[in-house]
């Protein structure tokens, strides 16, 4: 797949922001599908520790992916307030959890600071930049990327 | 006109399959009028629908083939074998340029040139033949039937109608057989036919009676075939017996010359007749011209420019042509080939020495009548029978069936799913319920559920099709592949309404294919073998389908020389393989299953080549079937292909591991039991196994598959034993839920395959539930315990 072009188009535009512990992260609107409560899933047999299992989002399957546990950041609490935001990417959804959405911003490319190299947790390569606004640090991050990344086995390797 | 392209593209490969049906069961000895006649029909119906739509490529070879038929069902020529393979590979033609109007790649045009060059050779190599034949039979035409010339006076308004003359015209056909003499046009509303009919004068001036009036009809007998002998059907023929009399001119005979003279008066006499007929006349002057010029050549090429020329030069004559089955004898009799050197003057011989007779103006109209008079009533008659015989057909066919997109049904299968769930969860929800209180809501419940299941019984009935649909493109594959192998193979299907669902009906297609050509290949001897072997020489290639519990059965079944046990191992070792001389037979057939593996010495373009078994075997699997090989030397083979009734829907049992729900599909299923402890035993340490009835049967726990905390006290749990392709296995559960229809929900569209589950579904209470995929459970648990027994 080609991403330059996501890259290019997803650099301005309307971000959901979204907190993972600490962090607060942003990610393309128009991937978003939905917000909804976090529901029982269905476990999914050897799946990695990220994957949560599956859920009936009206008669179709979703898998769901906890992004803390994929940064590592700890505080895996499942409880009323914890959110799932169902994405849409390419023709597959997908569920996200998070610890709570905050916001939907405008950020423009200019508002954009490119990602510090360093080895993190989540390969600079799904940072789109950082932005800032009010004080806050928002990491923009290529959801797209990231959620078809091999790394994530959501999908299988062919695809 | 575009939106109608999908019709006639569906339309067409209906009518090509049709065809190619027919075409293999007929009895080439033997041949029913009927079926040539439904051929001949299929190749009409293609022809007109691509000449409607302007896929000229198409009209141009279905014309050729038209033609052939055509004489074949006026049995004009018998019926070769080799005319069946024509047509077979013209019905390939005629698909591949379909396939090429549907964005498929272009058709090979030197293939095409060369079909119909073959088809035309055999309708005109076999022309002289018959005609000869049949001139004696001219005595046997005086059928029931009259001859008789109509003539009537259209009014302007009338005449000027192209459409309304057919009309006319095509009202005459069903009530007599039709030989337009004269067409009616704008200038000149005169029609004038010759009718051979059994109806009397008064029901042909009622067919008329919406076109003129009854005083302008004049019928009387037809007397001048004598005397215009060739001509008396234009529409039909006459361009043939022009040709015909130009042969004449090429005969080496030396009573050529003379013959000159008479044939072209015949010509002037002749269209003298038609002179206020436009285009008859420039067809007249063409030949007549044109003959005299070409007599001194004496080619062939020039030959069929007089053919040709009739066609040019008047064009008012296409349009008489057109209906007329003669038109094509023109293209036939004018093609060069056979008519080059010796062929040539053999053909003509017949009616070119009669033409160069003193009597020339008669006598070769009278051959050439004889020879069309016997025709033209059992043409014309089966021609009328056709018509009514189409309508019916079609009045059928729009009343029993409606085309409908597979999206439209498969959305509605969704639907009716969905529908399924609910009521499941409005059943789990009522279950509470006190039964005292709420009897009537729950009799209303138990209601909905029969009438859900039924509805989904039969909306899933809408995917379903005939195995016929599979089974009757292979008579094709066993015949051309017969003829290139050399040997005789007769095949047979058992079960052709076995019904598959349609998904599963497409993807069996190429895997049974393939069966076929290795039975063929490999497994049906040569006949000297096979009469060797004490055999009847001709091998028989049996296809079978059967339901079997929620299984479809399709059987390949040969009566060849069976597996090599053998060679296979050999070539087993070969490839490094591990295998050992004290295998079972099952597990040596199996081998033949891995990629690459192939006993044949050459590699033909038929198979060899190694790729196949594996892929078949892969197919199959992936749609949740499984081969199986048996076979006896000397005997056959035989290869069972068992598949699930349908993909979206599985009866299952629910079972409970570590809190979560998995479905076992219940015909994987053998029994339930509550395991004692002392049927558990451990192999190799730490394996365990259950003593089940005398069997040993591998304990796969369902938790430790998947990674679950389940019940760890063996007591407390259930086994549930099920049998899969590698043998059978104890599944260890937590807890028996129930047994229910699960619609089946890929896991691969939002996720990925994930090793040991066949899918999900969503159960009553909302939840996903993972389907197990039973082999692949059965497989790792097996592989565990030999990985075991290896360390």
């Amino acid at each position: 797949m080609d991403y330059s072009e996501t890259t290019g188009v997803a650099a301005s535009g309307e971000y959901l922001t979204f907190t993972l512990g600490a962090e607060e992260y942003g990610i393309d609107i128009l991937k978003v599908q939905e917000i909804r409560g976090y529901d029982a899933v269905t476990k999914i047999a050897n799946a990695p520790r990220f994957i949560k299992g599956v859920i009936n989002l009206r008669g179709v399957i979703v898998p769901i992916v906890d992004l803390r546990i994929k940064f590592n950041l700890g505080g895996e609490t499942y409880d009323q307030f914890t959110v799932v935001i169902i994405l849409n990417i390419g023709k597959r959804v997908m569920g996200v959890v998070v610890d709570g959405v905050s916001d939907v911003i405008q950020l423009s490319s200019d508002n954009l600071r490119p990602a510090p190299e360093f080895g993190s947790v989540l390969d600079t390569r799904y940072i789109l930049g950082l932005g800032t606004v009010e004080e806050r640090m928002i990491i923009v991050v290529d959801i797209e990327r990231l959620m078809t990344g091999q790394e994530m086995a959501l999908m299988d390797a062919a695809v | 006109m575009s939106q109608f392209y999908q019709v006639f593209f569906e339309e067409t490969s209906e009518h090509l399959a049709s065809m190619e049906n027919l075409l293999l069961n007929l009895d080439v000895n033997d041949p029913s009028l009927e079926d040539l006649n439904a051929i001949f029909r299929a190749a009409h119906s293609i022809k007109g629908g691509s000449g409607t739509f302007g896929f000229t490529d198409m009209t141009s070879v279905t014309h050729v083939l038209e033609s052939l038929l055509d004489r074949l069902r006026k049995e004009e020529i018998p019926l070769l074998a080799e005319m069946v393979d024509a047509f077979l590979e013209a019905g390939d033609i005629l698909r591949a340029q379909l396939e090429h109007h549907q964005g498929g790649p272009e058709a090979e045009a030197d293939v095409i040139a060369s079909v119909c060059a073959r088809l035309n050779q055999l309708a005109v190599g076999e022309a002289a033949e018959s005609q000869e034949q049949d001139t004696p039979t001219e005595t046997t035409t005086s059928a029931p039937v009259r001859k008789i010339r109509l003539s009537c006076e259209l009014p302007a308004n009338q005449s000027q109608v192209a459409e309304s003359v057919d009309n006319l015209l095509e009202g005459l056909r069903d009530i007599a057989a039709l030989e337009v003499k004269q067409r009616p046009d704008g200038t000149d509303g005169h029609l004038i036919a010759v009718l051979t009919t059994q109806a009397c004068d008064s029901e042909l001036k009622d067919a008329l009676a919406f076109y003129c009036a009854p005083e302008d009809i004049a019928i009387q007998p037809e007397v001048e075939e004598e005397a215009y002998g060739f001509f008396d059907d234009l529409g039909d023929s006459s361009a043939t017996d022009t040709a015909d009399i130009g042969y004449g001119f090429f005969d080496d005979l030396p009573d050529q010359t003379p013959s000159v003279v008479p044939v072209s008066s015949a010509d002037d006499d002749g269209f003298g007749l038609f002179d206020d007929a436009p285009g008859a006349p420039a067809a007249s002057d063409a030949p007549s011209g044109q003959l005299a010029e070409v007599a001194p050549g004496d080619s062939p090429a020039a030959i069929e420019g007089i053919g040709y020329g009739i066609y040019v030069n008047a064009p008012g004559g296409l349009g008489l042509f057109d209906d007329a089955p003669g038109a094509e004898k023109i293209l036939q009799n004018s093609a060069p080939p056979p008519f080059s050197g010796k062929t040539a003057a053999a053909f003509v011989e017949g009616v070119g020495g009669a033409a160069s007779s003193a009597q020339a103006t008669q006598k070769p109209s009278q051959a050439d009548v004889g020879r069309r008079l016997p025709d033209n009533p059992s043409i014309e008659t089966a021609k009328s029978g056709r018509r009514d015989n189409d309508k019916t057909v079609t009045a059928a066919n729009t009343d029993t069936s409606i085309r409908v997109a597979v999206e439209k049904v498969d959305q509605l299968i969704n639907l009716v799913g969905e529908l399924v769930i609910t009521q499941a969860m409005l059943a789990e929800a009522a279950s509470n319920l006190d039964p005292v209180l709420a009897e009537k809501i729950l009799a209303g419940i138990d209601l909905l559920s029969r009438n859900t299941r039924d509805m989904q019984e039969s909306v899933m009935s809408i995917r379903m099709l005939p195995m016929s649909m599979v089974f009757s493109r292979f008579p094709r594959v066993v015949r051309d592949l017969a003829g290139k192998l050399n040997k005789q193979v007769e095949m047979k299907t058992i079960g052709d309404n076995t019904e598959l669902d349609k998904g599963l009906i497409e993807k069996i297609t190429d895997p049974l294919t393939h069966l076929v050509r290795n039975s063929l290949d490999h497994g049906i001897e040569t006949p000297d073998k096979r009469i060797a072997a004490g055999k009847n020489p001709k091998g028989t290639l049996t296809l079978k389908a059967s339901h079997q519990g929620g299984n479809v059965v399709i059987e390949v079944m040969d009566d060849g020389g069976g597996l090599n046990r053998a060679r296979i191992l050999e070539k087993a070792k070969e490839k490094g393989l591990a295998v050992s001389d004290s295998m079972t037979d099952f597990d040596v057939w199996q081998l033949i299953f891995a990629p690459g593996f192939s006993t044949a010495d050459v590699v033909t373009d038929v198979s060899g080549r190694g790729v196949g078994m594996d892929v078949v075997k892969r197919n199959i699997e992936g749609l949740g079937g499984r081969v199986e090989l048996e076979s006896s030397p000397g005997f056959g083979t035989r290869t069972v292909i068992r598949l699930p009734l349908t993909l979206a829907i599985l009866d299952g049992m629910s079972v409970g591991v570590g809190g979560e729900t998995f479905i076992v599909p219940i015909t994987t299923v053998i029994e339930s039991l509550q395991p004692r402890l002392e049927d558990i035993r451990t192999l190799a340490g730490d394996s365990r196994m259950v003593h089940i009835r005398g069997e040993y049967l591998p304990l796969i726990s369902l938790a430790e598959a998947f990674g679950l905390d389940g019940e760890a006290d063996i007591t407390k749990g259930l086994l549930v034993v099920v049998e899969a392709e590698e043998g059978k296995a104890a599944l260890f559960v937590d807890e028996l839920l129930g047994q229910q229809q699960v619609v089946i929900k890929s896991l691969e569209a939002n996720y990925r395959k994930v090793p040991g589950l066949s899918g999900a579904t969503i159960m009553g209470d909302g939840r996903v539930a993972m389907i197990i995929d039973v082999s692949a459970v059965t497989r790792m648990g097996l592989s565990q315990v030999k990985q075991r027994l290896a360390a």
